[in-house]
């Protein structure tokens, strides 16, 4: 059904790309809020995802990999997300004492410190960790998103797990 | 983990607002529908050239790699040019014109100096050392002719010099001037070379302190050691200068020998510093056998010394006379020297990391492993915060081990002195020869501040190994932390000599060339006793011996220690003394004095004073007893008539007692002093007493007289 729809919007239909877009917006929303953390930043990240799918979907080859593509391309963006959320935080550092970062975490009440730890990792553990648990996916699929192998991936599992350990200190994890 | 983990699998999302799917949507399609327009156009530019004027696509060529790679080519001839330059200019002179005068100057004074090498054999060591260094300059300047014309170079008549240097291409187009600018030149060149040759006596010491041994010259040439004046913790026990006695109540004087030397070391060092030297540090009879006199020794070893007593006027005072009494040790010959076992104990502590300290110290004791013979054999223990054994006993033979071993010491750490001096004596024991020289040779800069090690103590230590043969020698090196009184102490209670280094010319003096009398002794506790007629004589002053005296009746008793006399070694004592009837006699005729007349009757007349010394054989405890009588036929009517090395002798013991602030010659200035020795300089080989008549000239500018 996505092959059918790809192939159509590549050749310019653009019925058949709203309609992939259409699709998959959920998706995207739902892995972008994971990463993120917070609605309005999903929504942000899910927007520039569909923007770059209108760029690049006639680039795209390998149809039977949209999926990984897609995570692909939310992973990138959320981290985009982040770093120029990161810079404008510092910018505004200096206006505002207290950022509101924390007001706006929409997470609480779902292992919140399990949260906020994860997004403290270096990129390529929180994204080996989201993928592998938030999304269920297997090392090997995880690899594929993150274009690495498979071990690489396992690797960052592994360190994740020991820096979360030191991160949440003496709670049982 | 796992759980939490999984956890974030379980997260429910929040359904996205449909405000922002909309937007996203239409957002997404606008850009598939401007793609795709896009896509149409094409992307990059076609193959046509760029339009631009003729003149820039003239110039381009122009500024093509070629002509970019000429430039860089000029860079690479421009740097290093700019670095000799640079270099020249932070030397502090013109580079070119300098250059030839350089040269000019290398190879005239390279044929002045061969020459005045010939008649001067002993020319110190900085003229050649400054040579040197005008050669390497040369060589620096001209590299493409250096290597293999240098020699030639220098030594040819000047303008075949410069010819074969290649200067010509320097100056080329200033030949003929500076042809006639000659004489101008070799001024200037003079003047740029003293200018930068300003300090060659610490230049020639310093190539010395890292050079080989094969290098020195001996040649004690005064060493410039401008150190900062800063806080003097040298320690000298104080003791006050012998009064002037009267023979009625005290007709006898007992002093033990001394042929230490570390006195006038010091004093030099203090004086070359720029400070008045510590009255305290000054003992003159130290610096009055700092040098080699030349009295008339004994003929055989069956009478190990031999006493030569002079009367004369005083220069310092009309109305007095001075006794000298000079004593030559028996000189034995190196062939019957007995072996050596001898242990070097050095102190390491960080405070000995300077260069007149360790390296010197390291010098000091190549050089004396140079003088030893094969079959003696040298330990080496160090101490610093713990003590160690550097080098078991080793035959000289081995001497790359020894001067390997000498190579690795380094400084660091605290001073352990008393565990040391232990290890050492233990050394010593194990390589005991018996028969010959067992000796302990201790190298410090200051005392010994860590472990038990109350001079007491270290003395009864020192004395009971001294019963068993092995004598110690102290070496001090360094100044700021020195501590003199305990240095005599334990050489006196060792058997041996303490001596001062603070130059290699020093070492040079105290371990090479007088290592036989250092080394071999040839009696021991050597005491003087001089009984003065009352008759003649009405007072006496000894001059120094301040820390050698000794009770009347400790002369006959065997059992005390006293100073010792190694071959060769002379000992020199001077009495100042006042005839009867004399208008310098300070003390008052006693009431009840017995009357002279009744001794005089005694004593046969004419006799000025009686002069006996005990001493003992190195290996008796029992002593022997030498006596001289001391009479008119001893006097000189004039001080011209006394002998130049007696005058000599003289003029250092007014020197100390001046620095040490003695009342008897405070009138006596110091250029007389400077008159007095210069005249008796006599042939001074070794330059040692040049060298005292350039620290009488200090003293007099210090002193500001």
């Amino acid at each position: 059904m996505d092959e059918d729809l790809i192939e159509r919007a590549q050749q310019g239909d653009r019925n058949a790309f709203g309609l992939l877009v259409e699709r998959h917006y959920d998706f995207v929303h739902s892995v972008a809020w994971r990463w993120s953390g917070n609605v309005s930043d999903a929504e942000d990240i899910a927007q520039t995802v569909c923007l770059k799918l209108g760029q690049a979907i006639r680039a795209f080859r390998g149809a039977s990999r949209f999926r990984t593509w897609l995570y692909t391309l939310t992973l990138n963006a959320a981290r985009d997300h982040r770093r120029s959320q990161s810079r404008e935080r510092r910018n505004a550092a200096s206006f505002l004492a207290d950022p509101t970062s924390t007001a706006a975490n929409d997470n609480r009440d779902q292992a919140e410190a399990l949260w906020e730890a994860v997004r403290q990792l270096p990129d390529k553990q929180g994204d080996a960790v989201l993928l592998v648990y938030g999304e269920g996916l297997s090392h090997s699929a995880a690899a594929d998103v993150m274009g690495c192998s498979e071990a690489t991936v396992s690797w960052h599992v592994h360190e994740a797990r020991k820096r979360l350990k030191i991160l949440l200190g003496r709670e049982t994890m | 983990m796992n759980d939490d983990l999984n956890r974030l699998g379980r997260m429910t999302p929040p359904a996205p607002s449909q405000d922002a799917r909309t937007r996203a949507l239409s957002l997404a399609m606008q850009v598939f529908d401007d793609a795709e327009n896009n896509s149409e156009a094409p992307q990059g530019t076609a193959g046509a050239r760029r339009q631009s004027s003729i003149i820039n696509r003239l110039w381009s060529p122009i500024m093509n790699r070629k002509f970019l790679a000429g430039s860089a080519l000029a860079t690479l001839l421009v740097v290093p040019a700019a670095a000799f330059l640079t270099l020249e200019l932070t030397r502090g002179r013109l580079p070119v014109n300098t250059g030839v005068q350089q040269i000019e100057v290398a190879g005239k004074e390279a044929l002045k100096d061969a020459e005045a090498k010939k008649m001067t054999p002993a020319k110190p060591k900085a003229e050649s050392s400054a040579d040197k260094i005008a050669e390497d300059e040369i060589a620096n300047l001209l590299p493409s002719a250096a290597d293999s014309d240098l020699r030639d170079a220098t030594t040819l008549p000047e303008p075949a010099a410069r010819r074969k240097s290649g200067v010509e291409v320097m100056v080329s187009k200033k030949m003929p001037e500076t042809r006639q600018q000659e004489p101008e030149f070799d001024v200037a060149a003079k003047q740029t070379r003293r200018t930068q040759f300003a300090a060659p006596p610490a230049v020639a010491t310093e190539s010395m302190i890292g050079g080989s041994v094969a290098e020195i010259m001996p040649s004690p040439a005064p060493v410039d050691t401008l150190s900062q004046p800063e806080e003097n913790r040298d320690r000298f026990s104080s003791t006050d200068t012998n009064p002037v006695k009267s023979v009625a109540t005290d007709p006898v004087s007992t002093f033990s020998a001394d042929v230490d030397t570390a006195s006038y070391s010091f004093v030099r060092k203090s004086l070359m510093a720029g400070q008045m030297p510590d009255r305290d540090s000054v003992r003159v009879e130290e610096m009055i056998n700092y040098f080699p006199y030349d009295w008339p020794g004994p003929d055989n070893k069956d009478q190990p010394f031999k006493a030569t007593v002079t009367v004369l006027p005083t220069p310092w005072n009309a109305n007095t006379r001075l006794m000298h009494v000079g004593i030559k040790g028996y000189d034995v010959v190196p062939a019957t020297a007995p072996r050596a076992n001898l242990v070097f104990l050095i102190d390491v502590s960080g405070s000995m990391d300077e260069p007149d300290k360790l390296p010197l110290l390291k010098s000091a004791f190549r050089l004396l492993v140079e003088k030893l013979k094969p079959e003696d054999t040298v330990s080496i223990v160090t101490y610093a915060g713990n003590a160690g054994t550097v080098l078991e006993p080793t035959a000289i033979k081995e001497k790359a081990k020894i001067l390997a071993a000498i190579d690795t010491l380094q400084p660091g750490g605290s001073t352990a002195g008393a565990q040391g001096l232990e290890a050492a004596y233990n050394l010593a024991q194990q390589a005991f020869v018996k028969g010959g020289v067992n000796r302990v040779m201790l190298a410090t800069d200051g005392d010994f501040n860590v472990g038990p090690s109350s001079d007491e103590e270290l003395k009864a230590t020192i004395e009971a190994k001294r019963k068993s043969g092995i004598f110690l020698s102290v070496l001090g090196f360094g100044r700021g932390n020195y501590n003199d009184a305990l240095m005599q102490t334990l050489a006196q209670n060792g058997n041996g000599t303490a001596a001062y280094i603070d130059t290699l010319a020093e070492a040079q003096k105290s371990l090479v060339e007088e290592a036989g009398s250092s080394l071999f002794p040839i009696a021991k506790d050597v005491k003087f006793q001089v009984e003065f007629n009352p008759a003649q004589i009405a007072e006496y002053r000894l001059i120094g011996y301040e820390t050698r005296a000794l009770k009347r009746e400790d002369f006959n008793n065997d059992k005390v220690d006293a100073g010792d006399i190694g071959s060769g070694h002379r000992v020199t004592a001077i009495y100042e003394i006042t005839p009867k009837g004399s208008p310098a006699v300070l003390n008052d005729d006693l009431r009840y004095g017995t009357a002279p007349a009744a001794q005089a009757d005694v004593k046969p007349s004419g006799e000025l004073a009686f002069l006996k010394i005990r001493y003992k054989q190195p290996d008796s405890d029992t002593s022997k007893l030498i006596t001289t009588p001391v009479t008119q036929a001893n006097a000189v009517p004039s001080l011209e008539q006394a002998g130049q090395d007696i005058r000599f002798s003289v003029a250092v013991a007014a020197f100390g007692q001046k620095l040490r602030g003695t009342d008897a010659v405070s009138a006596y200035k110091y250029g007389s002093i400077l008159d007095l020795a210069a005249n008796a300089k006599g042939e001074d080989a070794y330059g040692y007493r040049a060298e005292f008549l350039n620290l009488v000239r200090l003293a007099r500018s210090l002193g500001g007289e």
